[in-house]
C-alpha cells in the first residue's frame, strides 16, 4: 500500500506546475502578513515600536499593583494634557517621548494602559459571569427548563476561575487568530491538485486498465485517498507554518504564547480554556480537518467528470458558496446553520471566540463540537458515495 | 487453456450492444473482427471485468471466470482502446507501477521489465518520459505493461490504431512473438493486422457473432464470390451504385474494379481469389456507399 501511495503521489502531486503554485502562494502569503501588520499593527512606526521595546522590560509578565502605579504615573499626566485638546503640538517637544503629546497619550492608551486594563478587569468579569449563571440555574430549574439550567451549569464552569495574571505582547496573535488568507490559498491549490486524481485516469484511459489488475480496484482508490490526505496536510502544515513563521518574525514575537486565549479581547468570552500557543495548534489541526472535507468534496467532483474545466468551476463555485454562507452568518444567532457550514472549521475564530452552546438531546454541546460532528458526516457521506461508485464501477470486484 | 464464451448479452438502453455471443478460444491468435459499433467493446469489457454482462457466462478451463474472483486477474493481460498512460512517468517507472499493481513480487518484477523492454525493442527508451514516445513506441509500452504478469490469455483492443504501417507490421511481430501457449484475442477493424497473423477470425456483426473461422476457410467460402470488373469512365458510376466493390484502380483510360458478387456481375467480369478483406466488405459492406 505504502508504494502505491507513494505512486499516486507521484502520478498527481509531485507537478511542477503544484511547486510552483505552492511557491508563488507562499511569497504571496508573507507579503501578505506584511501588509497586515505595516496596515494595523501599533508597531509599524518605527518610533512607537522602539519605545515600545524600551518600555517593555518594566510592564511585561505578571500584572502588579507597582506596575501599574508606574504606568499611571506616566500615563495620567499625558491625560490630564490632552483632556481639553489645549495642549502643545510642537514636534518634538523635551517633555515627550514620540511627536507631541498626543501622540504620547495615544502610544501608552493603546498599547499598554487599555490592554493591562483588560487584563486586570478580565478576573471580576468573569467572576461576573459565573455568578449571573449561576443566578441563571436556579431561575431556569424554577421554570423547570433543564436545558437552559444544564447551559448556564456549562458557562459557569467555563468562565470559572478565569484570571489575566500576565501582561505580554499580544498584537501578533491578535492578527494571527483572524487570519485566513492562507486558508483561501491552500483551498485553491487543493482544488488545482486534487481535481486530477481521479479525472487524469479518465483523460488517460488508464481507468479500464486499472480495474483489470489486482490492486487497481479498491486498493488504488484507497491509495488515491491516503496519498490526497497527505498532500491536503502537507500544503496545510507548509502554510501553517509560513503563517507562525512569518507572523512571528514580521511582528518580533511570540511572547505570548503561555497566555490564556482571552487574553485577546475578541475572545473575552472564548469557548475554550487554553492558552494562545494551544489555540493557535488547535486552530491549525481544525482548519487542516476542514481542508479534508474540502479535499473529499473535490476528490468526489473530479470522481464524476471526464474533463476538468467542469468540476474545477463546480469547486470553485463550492467553495465561494461556503464561503458567501459564512459571511451571512458570522456572528449571527443561527449557531445551527453556521456549524452546518464545514467552511467554519476554516475559519474556526466563528467556533472559538464565544461560547456558543446547540441543544442535543435535551444537552447543550459547544458548537465547535457540533461543527466537527457535521463535517464528519458530509465527510463520512462524499466517502461513502465515492466508495459506492467505485464498488459499482468495478463490477467484478476483483481487484483488491 | 481455453476460454468458453456462453450465450453472452448486454443492452444499454433497450438496445443489444452484444446479444447471445457464443464461442470457443484455445491457444492462438484470435482475430475479433467488426465495424464501429459492433460490440468488439463491449466483449471486451465483459471478458476483463470491466462490465458485468445480463446474460451469459464466461469459462476458463471449463471454471465460471466469477468464481475466480481476483485469481481471474492474474490469467489476463490487457491493452486497452487509445490508452495515454501517465505523460509524466518514465517508461521504465511506469513499468515497475504496473507490476506493483498486478502484484507482482519486486524480485522479479526489475527482471520481468527488463526481459519485456528488450523484447519491445525499448531499452533505450527506458528512462524517456511517456508523453515524449512517438504513438508506436507508446502501444509498445502498452504490450509490454499486458505482458508482465506472464498472462494466459492477451487481450489487445484495436492496438494498432493510428500507427505507421512500420510500426503496425513491428506491432504485428510482437503479437505473433507473444502468442506462443497463451490466447490473444485482437479486436480490430483492420483487416491487415489479422489477416497474416490470426489462427482464427470471429466476426462479430451489431453484437451479434456472424461467424468464426480460420482465415483460409473464411476466405475459401468466398470461392467463386469475388471478380474483377473492368469499366469506362462513362460507365464507372452506374457500376459503382450497382455493385459492392472492395477495390478500384485507374489504369489508363480503364478503371479496374474488385467486386464482390455472389453471381456474375458483368458478362466480362473475371473470377478471382478472394481475401480476408473480401470477406470483411461480404459480410459488413451492406450499404456501401459511393
Amino acid at each position: 500500500m505504502v508504494t502505491l501511495i507513494g505512486y499516486e503521489w507521484r502520478k498527481h502531486f509531485l507537478k511542477w506546475t503544484i511547486v510552483f503554485a505552492v511557491a508563488v502562494f507562499s511569497i504571496l502569503n508573507v507579503l501578505k502578513i506584511y501588509s497586515i501588520h505595516g496596515g494595523n499593527s501599533l508597531l509599524a512606526d518605527s518610533s512607537w515600536k522602539e519605545l515600545y521595546s524600551q518600555m517593555y522590560g518594566q510592564f511585561e509578565g505578571k500584572i502588579t499593583d507597582e506596575k501599574i502605579g508606574k504606568l499611571m504615573k506616566i500615563y495620567r499626566p499625558l491625560e490630564q494634557q490632552t483632556a481639553d485638546h489645549t495642549a502643545s503640538t510642537t514636534y518634538r517637544n523635551s517633555n515627550t517621548q514620540l511627536s507631541n503629546v498626543y501622540e504620547d497619550f495615544n502610544f501608552y492608551r493603546w498599547s499598554y494602559v487599555n490592554p493591562m486594563k483588560y487584563a486586570y478587569d478580565y478576573k471580576a468579569y468573569a467572576h461576573a459571569v459565573v455568578t449571573t449563571a449561576n443566578e441563571n440555574i436556579i431561575f431556569f430549574k424554577s421554570l423547570n427548563n433543564g436545558y437552559e439550567a444544564r447551559k448556564n451549569a456549562a458557562v459557569a464552569e467555563l468562565f470559572q476561575g478565569r484570571t489575566i495574571t500576565n501582561f505580554s505582547y499580544t498584537e501578533m496573535y491578535q492578527y494571527y487568530v483572524q487570519y485566513d488568507f492562507s486558508s483561501f490559498l491552500v483551498l485553491l491549490i487543493c482544488l488545482y491538485g486534487l481535481m486530477s486524481v481521479f479525472l487524469s485516469e479518465k483523460e488517460t484511459e488508464m481507468d479500464t486498465l486499472l480495474l483489470t489488475t489486482k490492486a487497481g480496484g479498491a486498493k488504488t482508490v484507497w491509495a488515491k485517498l491516503l496519498a490526497s490526505s497527505l498532500f491536503i496536510c502537507s500544503i496545510c502544515l507548509w502554510f501553517w507554518l509560513i503563517d507562525f513563521v512569518a507572523y512571528s518574525w514580521i511582528y518580533a514575537s511570540w511572547d505570548a504564547a503561555s497566555s490564556p486565549i482571552y487574553v485577546l479581547e475578541e475572545y473575552i468570552h472564548s469557548a475554550l480554556n487554553v492558552s494562545l500557543g494551544q489555540y493557535a495548534a488547535l486552530s491549525a489541526v481544525l482548519k487542516t480537518f476542514g481542508m479534508l472535507f474540502f479535499g473529499l468534496a473535490f476528490l468526489a467532483l473530479s470522481y464524476l467528470f471526464r474533463n476538468a474545466l467542469v468540476p474545477f468551476i463546480i469547486g470553485l463555485l463550492a467553495l465561494f458558496g461556503c464561503i458567501s454562507l459564512q459571511e451571512a452568518y458570522m456572528d449571527s444567532g443561527h449557531i445551527l446553520v453556521k456549524t452546518m457550514n464545514p467552511f467554519v472549521l476554516v475559519v474556526n475564530r466563528e467556533l472559538f471566540h464565544k461560547a456558543e452552546y446547540i441543544p442535543l438531546w435535551g444537552y447543550p454541546f459547544p458548537s465547535y463540537i457540533v461543527a466537527l460532528l457535521f463535517s464528519i458526516l458530509w465527510g463520512t457521506i462524499f466517502l461513502s458515495g465515492l466508495m459506492i461508485s467505485v464498488r459499482k464501477n468495478a463490477l467484478r470486484k476483483g481487484g483488491g | 487453456m481455453k476460454v468458453t464464451f456462453k450465450g453472452i448479452s448486454k443492452q444499454y438502453k433497450g438496445k443489444y450492444a452484444l446479444q447471445d455471443f457464443s464461442a470457443e478460444l484455445e491457444n492462438g491468435i484470435y482475430g475479433l473482427l467488426g465495424t464501429n459499433g459492433a460490440g468488439k467493446t463491449t466483449l471486451i469489457n465483459i471478458f476483463v471485468g470491466i462490465l458485468r454482462s445480463d446474460t451469459g457466462q464466461i469459462l476458463i478451463n471449463d471454471v465460471d471466470a466469477r468464481t475466480l474472483g481476483i485469481e481471474f486477474l492474474s490469467h489476463i493481460g490487457y491493452l486497452p482502446q487509445y490508452p495515454q498512460f501517465y505523460k509524466n512517468f518514465e517508461v521504465m517507472e511506469f513499468l515497475k507501477y504496473m507490476c506493483e499493481l498486478k502484484q507482482i513480487p519486486k524480485s522479479q518484477a526489475e527482471k520481468r521489465v527488463q526481459e519485456l523492454l528488450e523484447i519491445v525493442n525499448l531499452s533505450n527508451a527506458r528512462h524517456k518520459k511517456i508523453g515524449a514516445l512517438s504513438g508506436g513506441m507508446r502501444q509498445r509500452v502498452g504490450i509490454a505493461q499486458a505482458m508482465l504478469n506472464n498472462p494466459n490469455i492477451l487481450i489487445l483492443d484495436e492496438p494498432t490504431a493510428g500507427l505507421d504501417p512500420q510500426e503496425r507490421i513491428r506491432f504485428r511481430n510482437l503479437i505473433t512473438k507473444f502468442s506462443e501457449n497463451r490466447i490473444v484475442l485482437l479486436a480490430t477493424h483492420i483487416v491487415s493486422d489479422i489477416e497474416f497473423i490470426a489462427n482464427q477470425v470471429i466476426l462479430l456483426k451489431d453484437g451479434r457473432l456472424l461467424k468464426q473461422d480460420t482465415p483460409q476457410a473464411l476466405v475459401e467460402g468466398l470461392k467463386g464470390k469475388v471478380w474483377t470488373v473492368t469499366a469506362t469512365e462513362e460507365a464507372l458510376d452506374e457500376k459503382l451504385h450497382r455493385l459492392k466493390i472492395s477495390n478500384m484502380m485507374r489504369e489508363q483510360n480503364d478503371i479496374h474494379l474488385r467486386v464482390i458478387d455472389d453471381e456474375q456481375p458483368d458478362v466480362d467480369a473475371v473470377n478471382v481469389q478472394a481475401n480476408l478483406e473480401d470477406v470483411f466488405l461480404y459480410y459488413f459492406g451492406e450499404g456501401e456507399q459511393w
